[in-house]
């Protein structure tokens, strides 16, 4: 089954949606969901044309795919535990909260919160991603704890903070602190950042750019090969008596 | 008249032995406050009633008016904000939760553009804090961090720290000490035993070598972190392990530079190291007088200290999406009610731009830079001069504000409760 969700012109500006109900499995049930603009409660066919082509009797088999201006739609894809989401174009924070299973690609950039506490299946973002892609709430302890989560253009700031477990792959440069408190799984970083894993506790950061404002409390251990490059690995945060790895290609101090 | 023993509403220290010389409706003399709280209660040129903006010009309109405008404003938005609440009485807070949750709006206040960080930072790791007097009685060592407090609360250092009595401390000008960091030489760090100069943006580096060196890894140290030397960092690491009992004081040097949040954790987590080895306590250097009651207020009633989101009808706390400059900039709201707080001074170019195109009730006593974007401005009594009600300290003791003279105009709880009462009756079927 594919569902075709296309945006209908806003009238009310950049008040933002929250879409939790738009996951594959609501879909088997008809397309009488409900959305929220504002304090409004709005019917899905408020807000989106909804088209709905052949048949689905489980999440597996349904294809959600959202264009339009759907960037400012919120929590697409939360708890969503199998089936698959297109975002034709951006999409707005939060999208594959707290996920298990299925997958969401995403063509153009993703907003904030990307992956927030997911547990499983994957994310695929071909544009830039927003800060905390990949992380977890405000004062918790864990974030993201399974699954994949890759993305080809650049990431925000606080990426994979608090990685927990899963994978994690920037293709492009990432921002200040990635991979902070991290405590497990592994965080891949194809281009240049600052400050990565600060305060790691555990897992595997890997850089293979440049580490620029390197935290001085990773004891460097030396050279090693890891898929096809030489990389310089570190142990750390000792501030943190953490027992985490992070490999950079080349490193720089803030001396 | 004079009135003895009043309470200074400017900053977070909320000096309570303020005495102040009345004549009539005005404020003739100040003792003992500082030039900042001097200047607050000898007060300037207030708007003498509500104002609305009509074509390019102001029309003076009435209290009623006026209230039944910014009613009607903030009923019929879908994603209203309510924002500032630091200038003004925890009674008023009060109203303004209130508010937000009858009509599904986001209320935020000026924590997260101050010590929002510092709360973030406390969630994950926790707070080990005390009261001033504490601190004012033992501490014989301060610390203050990115904070400047001969400029911005001048009498934290004669009430507390550097030229304060102590009850447990023989001598304590000469027994206490005072570490300053700092990006630049303040005039704090004038009057410091030890000065930290760092690197801008190096906070976070030098903090995690601190506590390396604490726990005894100094070997892994770079010889300089962020342009301070490793030899300086373990003076100041032995400095702190010697004391009997320190105190950090940090301020917006270390909430609002990068890493934000995790300067602040880093910086608790240096605290909770050092007191394996001896008492050592962080607190924030808070900014208005009752920012601190603003974070109060909204935590005993909505579970949440900033950036509470109602839209739903329950509360949803996401600092960087529920925040007042994060729905500003991103053009989220459709109106927005301002309480005692400037944003227009503050905020960033982006976030005026769309201030400048929603309707806004601004409630101050004041012409100020926000006024140039309301559409209605409603004056208000001043809490501590002409209007009392609750204040947190910095330290989260709450001290009852006094009213020193009297005036006519309603305080911000009255023309809020007015408001609010217009609200229900509207909500009701």
């Amino acid at each position: 089954m594919k569902v075709t969700l296309a945006m209908k012109p806003a009238a009310k500006g950049f008040i933002p949606i929250e879409a939790e109900s738009i996951v594959p499995k609501n879909f088997l049930s008809g397309t009488d969901l409900l959305v929220w603009r504002g304090n409004r409660e709005l019917r899905l066919d408020e807000v989106f044309s909804v088209s709905v082509e052949g048949e689905a009797d489980r999440a597996e088999g349904v294809e959600v795919v959202l264009s339009g201006e759907t960037f400012r739609l919120k929590r697409v894809g939360e708890y969503m535990d199998g089936g698959k989401i297109t975002v034709l174009g951006d999409i707005g924070m939060h999208c594959g909260n707290f996920m298990t299973a299925g997958t969401i690609e995403i063509h153009g950039n993703a907003d904030g919160w990307l992956g927030r506490e997911m547990a499983g299946g994957a994310i695929v973002c071909r544009g830039d991603v927003a800060d905390y892609c990949a992380s977890g709430y405000r004062g918790g302890r864990k974030g993201m704890k399974g699954g994949t989560v890759e993305v080809f253009g650049r990431a925000g700031d606080f990426l994979a903070e608090n990685l927990a477990d899963g994978t994690v792959i920037v293709h492009g440069d990432a921002g200040d602190m990635p991979g902070a408190e991290m405590r497990g799984g592994t965080l891949i970083v194809h281009g240049d950042c600052s400050r990565p894993a600060a305060n790691m506790k555990g897992g595997s950061c890997y850089v293979y750019g440049t580490a620029r404002e390197m935290i001085p409390t990773f004891k460097k251990i030396g050279p090693v090969q890891h898929d096809g490059r030489t990389l310089i690995q570190f142990a750390g945060d000792l501030a943190n008596r953490g027992k985490g790895n992070l490999f950079v290609k080349n490193y720089e101090y803030l001396d | 008249m004079i009135v003895k023993d009043a309470v200074c509403p400017f900053c977070g220290c909320l000096c309570d032995d303020i005495e102040v010389e009345v004549e009539g409706d005005r404020v003739v003399a100040v003792t003992n406050a500082c030039e900042l709280g001097t200047t607050k209660f000898m007060g300037e040129k207030r708007l003498k009633n509500p104002i609305q903006r009509v074509g390019d010009e102001w029309k003076d309109i009435t209290y009623d008016e006026a209230i039944r405008y910014a009613a009607d404003m903030l009923l019929s938005a879908e994603r209203p904000l309510l924002y500032g609440w630091s200038g003004t009485h925890g009674e008023a807070q009060c109203v303004g939760v209130h508010m937000a949750e009858l009509i599904h709006g986001v209320i935020d206040n000026t924590s997260s553009v101050c010590h929002g960080p510092s709360i973030l930072a406390i969630q994950e790791v926790g707070h080990p804090g005390c009261t001033l007097g504490v601190v004012k009685n033992r501490a014989d060592l301060v610390i203050y961090w990115g904070s400047n407090p001969i400029d911005a609360h001048p009498r934290h250092l004669s009430r507390y720290t550097r030229y304060a009595e102590g009850f447990f401390l023989d001598n304590a000008f000469r027994d206490r000490k005072v570490i300053v960091v700092d990006v630049r030489k303040t005039e704090t760090a004038n009057i410091a035993d030890e000065f930290v100069q760092v690197r801008p943006g190096g906070d976070y580096a030098i903090l995690s070598a601190l506590r390396a060196i604490v726990q005894g890894k100094t070997e892994t140290i770079p010889r300089t972190v962020a342009g301070v030397t490793r030899e300086q960092l373990i003076r100041v690491a032995n400095l702190c392990k010697s004391a009997k009992f320190g105190a950090v004081y940090f301020g917006l040097g270390l909430t609002m530079t990068p890493g934000k949040y995790k300067n602040i954790r880093n910086a608790i987590e240096l605290v909770s190291e050092l007191n394996r080895h001896t008492k050592f306590t962080i607190s924030a250097m808070r900014g208005h007088y009752n920012v601190y009651g603003s974070n109060e207020v909204n935590t005993w009633m909505t579970g949440y200290p900033f950036g509470i989101d109602f839209s739903r009808g329950i509360a949803f706390y996401n600092p960087g999406e529920t925040t007042a400059v994060d729905i500003l900039a991103r053009k989220e709201c459709d109106a927005a009610l301002i309480v005692g707080s400037d944003p227009a001074a503050h905020f960033p170019r982006r976030c005026l731009e769309h201030l400048a195109e929603i309707p806004i009730v601004q409630l101050d006593p004041y012409p100020n830079a926000t006024t140039a974007f309301c559409n209605v401005q409603i004056p208000v009594a001043v809490t501590g001069i002409d209007a009392e009600g609750t204040a947190y300290r910095m330290d989260g003791v709450p001290i009852r504000t006094r009213r020193v003279l009297w005036s006519d105009y309603l305080s911000d709880e009255e023309v809020l409760s007015r408001m609010y009462a217009l609200m229900q009756e509207a909500q009701q079927p």
